[in-house]
């Protein structure tokens, strides 16, 4: 499917990434004022096989990352440095018509707000089928028993009658697994998550996380799987990144992520979870009259927020560098355990 | 004393066109003391705000009764008549959709007292103070609330509700749209008001974490019927009912080692409210079903003190896990993880009754 030359590097028996990000810049030009930064130098890796966590709040920039990724930016916005590149090939490079061949083949997505993404005009089995009929060379009997397919995978009950069924006449947790469904649909070897779970109840979003996590590692999909809640990827990636005013501020594989996080916001997000006094007055500095701060452009992107600022974070900007082997952390001062 | 009981409350809506109801609330009894805060959840769906409506009087329940304060709540006593006009407040979930975009902060939390009549000079001072008890800086309170972030509008939103020094406060899943350190901050506040002042609280959320940390007692909803009804500490260490169980081992918290217990995992999603089983609601979902439960409704038993349950085995399910609480041991690594960073020589502040949650 892919060119021929990706076929080497599939056999390498070093993990090569899958997806690179390299110094990602995304902005935004503003009439008569600077313009906004929505990604700055964003540098990420996903080898074959694996489920990277993306953890940042609303406004963040964990969106524009997948839509970076997808060659989605909305206008007036655009890539203005970095690339990215997917199985050795720069997608930058890619004319409109190979890009639209790449999305919802090699690289899909599965949205939030399933009911609100979906067609309401079309049924599920002809939703399901554009994304198999535009790719692969079926004819409408074989879309039809491959959609059929693809909803047995998702665990839907009843499949045979949901395929004929419209996006109003399913549930919230069914609308969603629909979305799953469409884009698992032509077995692509990359999938971005975007808050897919947040709308759901919490015993229908155990079930969904766990039929991902499966799917994702009987194909030997990679992914990335954005969220505001920490506690997910704790459960359910391999690594994660946290990403604070469109900067990434720590990596980590999830073992020594939730041991021994460096960065003051990651031990702010942890903290929120815990009950102890002396933790969340010290972390969430409770008590504190609010401003309305938002990202500091100058410095240290989170100093207004931050519990432990000291005068080197005003000045300097702090570049993501390898604290120890495989652990990246944007801070002057990441915080030290004995 | 109680300052508000809930008896038998029943809602059913009906569908326009169409001879069935929806039967969201089906028996509910509760009651809150002063200064107490009673969790409701449930999942969306499980009638949790529809209670909280009645509670304050906005929609009219189909039967049974709501005693406040010793009077009893009705057609002609809600929380629009003037005697009753600033006692029970509400929170609501979305911040940005509960302000009025057109009003400054200040006016927002001066409206409540606008509606109790009260003389412009005496307000200044109270919505001043009270800005400064959420933790508002003055300077916002000449902006406008899409000048400032969502965990601010909410801050701004339990102020409006907090003014008039209300005996009830509904809060409608407060915390539900915010992020999570926002939640944390709005959870801390709301605590430390409560203990400032001693209002009780109707924490309406489906946040386990959140609930864990603010409320007193917890009531488990499951199509408007409470399924099970005890103190937060308890529930939590040990559930009797299969929902409440896989309710709380759905919670995942920030740490791969700290799995929720999954002994119960439930098929299916929650049926609809116009068709209810006909038996226990629970029945066609759970994994511990017999024979009984689809024949009669399980009564209410009490399994220990003020700790009630709604089902035929719940003995069972109680002596499924005996290490249940992952909250518990998620707090111990928090302590030992996030404490470590906390240089020593540091100024805390111990708060009276601190360790009461």
């Amino acid at each position: 499917m892919s060119e021929a030359a990706n076929s080497e590097t599939m056999d390498q028996t070093v993990a090569e990434p899958l997806l690179e990000c390299d110094g990602v810049y995304v902005t935004f030009p503003r009439y008569g004022a600077e313009e906004a930064v929505a990604l700055r130098d964003v540098s990420l890796t996903i080898s074959r096989g694996e489920v990277l966590g993306l953890v940042g709040e609303s406004g963040s920039g964990k969106t524009m990352l997948a839509r970076a990724i997808m060659r989605l930016i909305p206008q007036p916005g655009a890539i203005t440095s970095g690339s990215v590149t997917f199985e050795g090939t720069n997608l930058g490079e890619l004319d409109p018509e190979a890009l639209r061949r790449m999305r919802g083949r090699d690289i899909a997505m599965i949205i939030s707000n399933p009911r609100g993404e979906l067609d309401p005009l079309q049924t599920v089995g002809q939703q399901i089928g554009n994304v198999l009929r535009y790719h692969l060379d079926l004819n409408s009997k074989d879309v039809r028993e491959r959609a059929l397919d693809l909803l047995k995978q998702v665990s839907i009950p009843d499949p045979q009658r949901r395929l004929d069924a419209y996006p109003h006449e399913l549930s919230g947790g069914m609308a969603q697994r629909v979305v799953i469904a469409i884009a698992l649909a032509c077995s692509p070897r990359f999938i971005i998550s975007d808050d897919a779970t947040s709308g759901l109840d919490v015993t229908v979003q155990a079930q969904v996380l766990e039929l991902i996590r499966k799917l994702v590692s009987e194909r030997d999909t990679s992914m990335m799987f954005i969220t505001r809640d920490i506690g997910i990827t704790a459960h359910y990636c391999d690594r994660i990144a946290i990403i604070y005013a469109g900067e990434i501020m720590e990596v980590a594989d999830r073992g020594v992520f939730f041991d021994d996080p460096l960065h003051p916001y990651t031990v702010l997000l942890l903290a929120a979870f815990a009950q102890n006094e002396r933790l969340r007055r010290y972390w969430l500095g409770e008590d504190k009259v609010r401003e309305n701060s938002g990202p500091s452009a100058v410095g240290c992107a989170f100093q207004n927020r931050c519990v432990r600022v000291q005068q080197r974070c005003l000045a300097e900007h702090p570049v993501l560098t390898e604290h120890r082997p495989g652990h990246f952390v944007r801070c002057h001062f990441p915080v030290e355990r004995p | 004393m109680s300052i508000l009981t809930v008896d038998e409350l029943v809602q059913h809506f009906p569908i326009g066109g169409s001879k069935s109801v929806v039967r969201a609330v089906n028996g509910v009894s509760f009651s809150l003391d002063k200064g107490e805060t009673l969790a409701l959840v449930g999942e969306s769906g499980s009638g949790k705000t529809t209670i909280g409506r009645c509670v304050l009087g906005l929609i009219e329940p189909t039967g049974g009764r709501i005693n406040f304060d010793g009077t009893t709540l009705g057609r002609h006593r809600t929380v629009r008549s003037p005697e009753l006009r600033g006692k029970l407040q509400l929170v609501f979930q979305e911040p940005a959709e509960s302000l009025n975009p057109r009003m400054r902060v200040f006016e927002q939390i001066d409206e409540p007292l606008r509606a109790l009549k009260m003389p412009r000079a005496d307000r200044e001072a109270k919505v001043r103070l009270a800005a400064r008890r959420v933790g508002l800086a003055e300077s916002l309170l000449e902006r406008f609330p899409t000048e400032i972030s969502m965990g601010l509008q909410q801050r701004v939103g339990v102020a409006r509700a907090m003014i008039s020094e209300p005996e009830i406060v509904v809060l409608d899943e407060p915390t539900s749209a915010l992020d999570p350190t926002a939640r944390a901050e709005i959870i801390d506040l709301l605590i430390r008001i409560q203990r400032e002042l001693g209002t009780a609280y109707l924490f309406i959320s489906h946040d386990l974490s959140a609930v864990r940390h603010i409320s007193h007692r917890i009531a488990v909803l499951y199509l408007g019927k409470i399924v099970e009804q005890g103190p937060s500490a308890k529930l939590f260490a040990q559930p009797s009912h299969p929902y409440s169980v896989a309710l709380l081992s759905s919670v995942l918290l920030p740490n791969p080692r700290i799995k929720s217990g999954g002994k119960i995992r439930l098929s299916g999603e929650i049926p609809s409210p116009i068709n209810l089983p006909p038996a226990c609601y629970l029945a066609g979902r759970c994994p511990m079903v017999i024979d009984r439960c689809r024949e009669t409704m399980p009564p209410v038993e009490m399994v220990a003190d003020n700790h009630s349950v709604r089902c035929y085995r719940h003995k069972e399910v109680s002596e499924l896990d005996k290490d249940f609480d992952s909250f518990a041991r998620f707090q111990s690594e928090a302590d030992r993880i996030l404490g470590a960073g906390i240089p020593e020589p540091i100024k805390i502040g111990i708060p009276e009754n601190a360790g009461d949650r």
